[in-house]
């Protein structure tokens, strides 16, 4: 095919490739699929999910309250995390070991503050002891799951239609600092959207699970594209 | 109305008068069309295959993660708000000068979506394209941020101190304070305004409309006692005339006037209802288009028409005119037996029927007046105990300030929400002569650039409102966000000039609590959850503060009128013709000029896009050897001296041979924002060069007349200076019709729309259509019918109006880009919704029009999927024809099989630099990229949205949860959406009836759209059922 073409004709298609793939790779709008997967940032704050949805059990949408009636979970709110950090301050041994301590000493049991919760409090525009000092601050996350922009996913659809937490983010519970744990492309979707979503089994919260009638579980393009 | 029985529509009268004979415009056009298939050297196979190896090759390149995101959590989890999660604030828009209810959908904190609010009693849910619009204004970079003086910024503490030591002057120096206004109705602004004023020596509110409906309101006062406007009811009108007032268009309160018209003409209702409609008009308005029968009505024959009318219902009632018939020789015989026949309409639904005049002449107004007095149709057509408020505009004692500001005799000139320099004739020299001017206004303007202090006032998407649009009926306006910029309504900057500092919602609710809350009837709750629940609402109904109470009719007045007409006064001479200034339904009086929505939204009738123009009629056009496009020189041939204007002229089939008519609402100062609108490229022409206008403005054509803004008593003569300008018109884009050499036998004629007349429905409801075409041959099986939902949708042309409602809701739901005007006349125009606008010939010059809303069409077998190399326009198991972004390689196939011409290309990335402007952007729709296929998805998110809404309540979906952006908007509910498997929904009822149909049903695509044939209350007319 290329011989029936001429000289000039060749070095055209050349360039015209060569451009293209060079235009394409350095184009920060292109993501090839599957990149993400365990991708786990080092977030301002060590959070850690472990402790807090695994050892004491939080259920997650005490603080991703969104996924219940909105397409997004959402970052909670700092103020949220002040409900239980405006007393809990420090890790149990920290704060047993100075109170312990303090006894010892026959003094009151000063505020331990650990160094990660000073910096929600310090976002909060507290300083180490509770007072107001300087200006809030939002706390700047880095993003775990992002999809593209062209697709649209609702958390409410399928938190409400029994699906739990964890069949997307994986053992979160069991993170100390939260990573991808699918791969999140569309194909990883649709086998849930293809096969699965017809296996009872997969309903995992039953309470929770339904599906309205005459709905079904959608593989148009137009179920998330648009 | 008399049409041949078969009527031939077609979109561009250019086009059309020049189809016969000449096909030598279509050979070109098709060579063009054809021009990329000549090289056929390198075949398609090596082309993809080649693609595919670019492509992996990149892809090979591309595996690096995306750069991290950042994620800022809010500091206290908002109340009532779901992050993500929609929500609605009812509110109040004075956009289009109607005060309409509207509600308003915003995300995380900031409005994405103005709708009309259904429960509120001005609009009843419909909103125009004005309103809808305001959106994108409080958006607008270019808005005041802080008050500024002497052209400088400055602080709030400065200016107050300014101004305060000007009243201290005033009041010591004994000096005068007025403020000019246009309509305000908020009680609790009012008040405010009356303190202020109370506390000087000499203190007037002036208010005044731009497009006043002052001699209105002046003719109510001389017969009744009472300076209101009429509370028009048409609903109850069985038989309507309307007399230059384009109702349906801009005239008011133009959604509400259509809804209740609508309701008059419900040929669905149990029997069938069709009012008859009669417009009598020299240009083409919307509202003619739509009329059962027009007149053409040059402008200085309206008071003799009006006063034939009066003394023929005279003679029918038997009474004696309370003047002279005046002499009616000089109005054309097809006119005078017109008026005879309407006198004869009128009469025989007296009591239910209603005359409308939009002639802002006092004599006209008081004839018209007359004309319903003899009807007897006040309670029932309209209402003066109960009046609309909306217009309050005051002419003379607008042009008494302005010769108090020529005598330099105001000391102190407050401007608030009008913008008198620039829509007033002669009055930017009256306010170079006020001592102190302040403006209040948002954005930049002619008033302002002369004010010394300029306040700025939020836009009322941002601020704390109250109005009362009707006598009696208190409508609220809440911010939808917090404010954008460092603003200030004029009732807290009248406080403030008081001593007052309380801010805008505690001045608000003050009032309220001690004026409003003890006109609530019995037993009262508290005022805090009163207060709460109308706001909640939107409006509330409370007795108004005085009582309006008309007189009995006074006849003197009228007997005058009808002895000061003389025969043809005003004509032009020979030569001349009549000029007609009107506003457009997008930019109305010019506020509208700084938003690219309503620049860019096709004018109903002409289709065109940034520009105004010089419209003639094909005769005159012909005689004057003018065509589209030509620039004329407008000079004035009467007394009052105008500068010549230089515009382009628009041929316009169904207008008077004997006026030209331009918009106002252009050529305002600073569109030259707009140079930088749509895409940058090397052919690209800007839309407006730097330091220019969009358009000319032609207010300092109005006339001050008998105390009244005239705005159709100039004469004027065009000269062909023999420059061209190519207008951005949109009527010839995207056509359905198919070149004659190329269309099969038969097939030349494509009718898209139907028309057949109110009898002929009547006789046979079932069958009114003829029988269908024949589909002509299967080329695709039927292999994808949808079991579950097959969402269609079902248009009905009797109740479009063509107000455009719809496209701009469509719009702004789907994040649907501007392009600018050379991107326009490139056919490049994004909109996803268009509505193509149909002219017949009639055998007297005129023309009947009917206006098609033409969007994707969601064909069961669509020409488009069949094309598509890679996939991305596909069926979706619910009968949507769905493209999907991510796919599309940009091939245009699609666009180019697509027999209704529905599918927009992005050939450039649209300008999203505006981080401001970006805010108005919908999350829930992709902002498609350059390159891709985009197309009607009848608001896929909103099914989808629907869809988990229901998931999240446990019931099923239930017909009307889904609501299309354009059916929400559209006044007169003429776009129907739902389910075509449920036999029960409101949509498979409208098509079970015998007026639904499919455009170009003969190809057998099978459209999910329907549309339901237009009907004219007509009996002369043998319709077009069929072409």
């Amino acid at each position: 095919m290329l011989k029936s073409l001429s000289v000039n004709a060749r070095i055209f298609l050349v360039v015209a490739v060569g451009f293209g793939v060079f235009a394409i790779a350095a184009s920060a709008d292109f993501q090839a699929p599957n990149v993400h997967q365990g991708y786990a940032p080092e977030q301002p704050i060590a959070y850690s999910h472990r402790t807090h949805a695994g050892e004491l059990g939080i259920d997650c949408l005490y603080c991703h309250y969104g996924a219940r009636t909105s397409p997004v979970a959402g970052i909670p709110a700092t103020g949220l995390c002040m409900n239980c950090h405006a007393t809990v301050t420090a890790g149990l041994d920290a704060v047993v070991a100075e109170r312990e301590q303090a006894e010892a000493e026959s003094r009151p049991a000063a505020t331990i503050l650990s160094p990660e919760i000073a910096k929600l409090w310090a976002a909060q525009g507290l300083d180490v002891n509770g007072q107001p000092a300087g200006e809030p601050h939002p706390i700047p996350w880095v993003r775990v799951h992002n999809l593209p922009d062209f697709v649209a996913f609702d958390h409410s659809v399928h938190v409400n239609r029994g699906l739990a937490c964890a069949t997307c983010h994986g053992p979160v519970q069991t993170m100390e600092r939260v990573r991808q744990e699918s791969d999140l492309s569309m194909g990883w979707c649709l086998d849930c959207h293809r096969g699965k979503a017809a296996d009872p089994t997969l309903v995992l919260n039953a309470e929770h699970g339904r599906l309205p009638a005459g709905e079904h579980v959608s593989t148009d393009c137009s179920a998330c594209h648009y | 109305m008399t049409t041949p029985s078969e009527q031939h529509w077609f979109k561009d009268p250019d086009a059309h008068r020049s189809a016969v004979g000449s096909r030598a415009d279509d050979r070109a056009a098709s060579r063009e069309g054809h021009a990329d298939a000549r090289d056929t050297q390198f075949d398609r196979r090596s082309f993809l295959r080649l693609v595919g190896f670019s492509v992996a090759a990149a892809g090979v390149s591309g595996c690096s993660p995306a750069p991290p995101q950042t994620v800022m959590a809010l500091f206290e989890p908002p109340v009532e708000i779901v992050p993500g999660r929609a929500y609605w604030i009812a509110t109040t828009s004075w956009a289009d000068g109607s005060g309409s209810g509207v509600l308003v959908r915003c995300r995380d904190g900031r409005p994405i979506k103005v709708e009309g609010n259904p429960s509120h009693p001005v609009n009843q849910g419909g909103l125009t394209a004005a309103c809808q619009a305001s959106l994108l204004a409080l958006y607008d970079s270019h808005r005041f941020d802080g008050p500024r003086r002497d052209g400088a910024a400055a602080t709030w503490d400065e200016v107050d101190t300014a101004v305060r030591a000007k009243l201290d002057e005033v009041r010591s120096a004994g000096g005068t304070v007025r403020l000019l206004t246009s309509t305000l109705t908020g009680p609790s602004t009012l008040e405010q305004i009356d303190a202020l004023l109370a506390s000087v020596p000499d203190g007037r509110h002036v208010m005044y409309d731009a497009l006043s409906c002052s001699a209105l309101l002046d003719a109510q006062q001389a017969l009744r006692g009472v300076r209101v406007l009429p509370r028009y009811d048409f609903s109850r009108a069985k038989v309507l005339a309307a007399f230059d007032a384009d109702v349906l268009g801009t005239w008011i309160s133009p959604a509400g006037f259509a809804a209740d018209r609508q309701q008059a003409r419900d040929v669905h209702a149990e029997p069938p209802r069709m009012s008859r409609h009669w417009q009598l008009e020299a240009r083409l308005s919307l509202t003619g288009t739509r009329a059962d029968r027009r007149v053409r009505l040059a402008p200085w024959e309206t008071t003799a028409a009006l006063a034939e009318l009066g003394s023929e219902l005279a003679g029918f009632a038997g009474v004696t005119a309370p003047g002279p018939r005046p002499d009616a020789s000089a109005l054309p015989q097809a006119t005078r037996t017109a008026l005879h026949e309407l006198a004869q309409e009128l009469w025989a639904q007296r009591t239910e029927s209603l005359v409308v005049c939009g002639t802002n002449a006092r004599d006209a107004q008081l004839l018209t007046a007359w004309i319903n007095a003899q009807l007897g149709s006040e309670g029932t057509t309209f209402h003066l105990d109960t009046p609309s408020l909306q217009r309050q505009g005051d002419d003379a004692a607008l042009q008494r300030l302005r010769d108090e500001l020529l005598t330099g005799a105001v000391d102190l000139l407050i401007v608030a929400g009008a913008n008198p320099a620039y829509d007033l004739p002669d009055f930017a020299e009256a306010l170079g002569q006020a001592g102190t001017l302040v403006s209040l206004a948002s954005l930049p303007d002619e008033t302002s650039a002369l004010a010394t202090i300029v306040c700025p006032e939020p836009h009322e998407l941002e601020r704390w409102d109250d109005a009362e649009p009707i006598a009696g009926l208190y409508s609220t306006t809440q911010p939808t966000v917090p404010a954008l910029r460092d603003t200030r309504t004029l009732r807290a900057s009248l406080a403030r000039w008081r001593g007052d500092a309380r801010d805008d919602r505690e001045l608000l609710v003050d009032h309220w609590r001690r004026e409003l809350d003890s006109r609530r009837p019995s037993p009262r709750t508290g005022f805090d959850a009163w207060f709460h629940a109308v706001l909640e609402r939107g409006w509330t109904e409370l007795p108004s503060a005085q009582p309006f109470r008309p007189a009995a009719f006074r006849p003197a007045p009228v007997a005058a009128a009808l002895t000061r007409i003389a025969a043809n006064a005003g004509a032009p001479a020979d030569g001349a013709l009549g000029l007609v200034l009107h506003p457009k339904v997008g930019l109305l009086d010019g506020r509208g000029a700084h938003n690219p929505w309503l620049q860019e939204l096709p004018d109903p009738v002409t289709k065109v896009v940034w520009d105004n123009h010089v419209d003639l009629s094909p005769a005159t056009a012909e005689r004057l050897g003018l065509r589209t496009g030509d620039i004329v020189t407008v000079s004035a041939t009467d007394d009052a001296p105008s500068a010549d204007l230089t515009l382009p002229v628009l041929v316009q089939p169904g207008q008077d041979d004997r006026v030209a008519a331009i918009a106002l609402g252009y050529g305002r100062a600073g569109t030259d924002r707009f140079t930088a609108v749509g895409p940058e490229w090397l052919q690209g022409r800007r839309t407006v060069e730097p330091g220019g206008t969009i358009g000319a403005n032609v207010a300092p054509w109005l006339r001050w007349r008998a105390g009244a803004l005239d705005y159709s008593g100039r004469t004027v003569r065009l000269t062909a200076t023999g420059g061209r300008h190519e207008l951005a018109i949109t009527q010839d884009h995207h056509n359905l019709s198919v070149p004659a050499h190329l269309a099969p036998p038969g097939g030349e004629v494509r009718d898209a729309v139907r028309l057949v007349t109110f009898p002929q429905l009547q006789a046979d409801p079932e069958h009114v259509l003829g029988g269908g075409h024949t589909p002509v041959g299967e080329l695709w099986d039927d292999d994808h019918i949808p079991a579950g939902h097959h969402w269609g949708m079902a248009i009905d042309l009797s109740a479009c109006t063509g107000c455009s409602a719809c496209v701009v809701g469509c719009q702004a739901e789907n994040n649907i880009p501007v392009v600018g005007r050379d991107e326009v006349r490139r056919h490049r125009e994004m909109s996803w919704l268009r509505i193509d606008r149909y002219y017949a010939d009639q055998p007297d010059g005129g023309v009947d029009v009917v206006h098609q809303p033409m969007m994707c069409q969601h064909c069961a077998h669509a020409p488009c999927e069949t094309v598509c190399p890679v996939l991305a326009t596909m069926h979706s198991s619910e009968g949507l024809n769905t493209q999907v972004y991510n796919r599309c390689v940009g091939t245009r196939y699609c666009a180019n099989n697509c027999p209704y011409k529905t599918r927009r290309f992005n050939w450039f990335d649209y300008a999203h630099d505006d981080q401001l402007l970006n805010m108005v952007l919908n999350p829930e729709v992709t902002i498609r990229s350059r390159g891709v296929m985009e197309k009607c998805s009848l608001c896929v998110q909103r099914i989808q949205g629907a869809k988990a809404l229901a998931g999240r309540e446990g019931r099923e979906l239930a017909d009307g949860d889904i609501q299309t952006a354009c059916q929400q908007s559209c006044p007169t509910r003429a776009i129907t959406f739902g389910d075509l498997n449920d036999p029960n929904s409101a949509l498979s009822r409208r098509i079970a009836t015998g007026r639904s149909y499919r455009a170009l049903e003969e190809l057998n695509v099978q459209p999910g759209v329907h549309y339901l044939a237009d009907v004219r209350n007509d009996a002369g007319s043998k319709g077009g059922g069929h072409g």
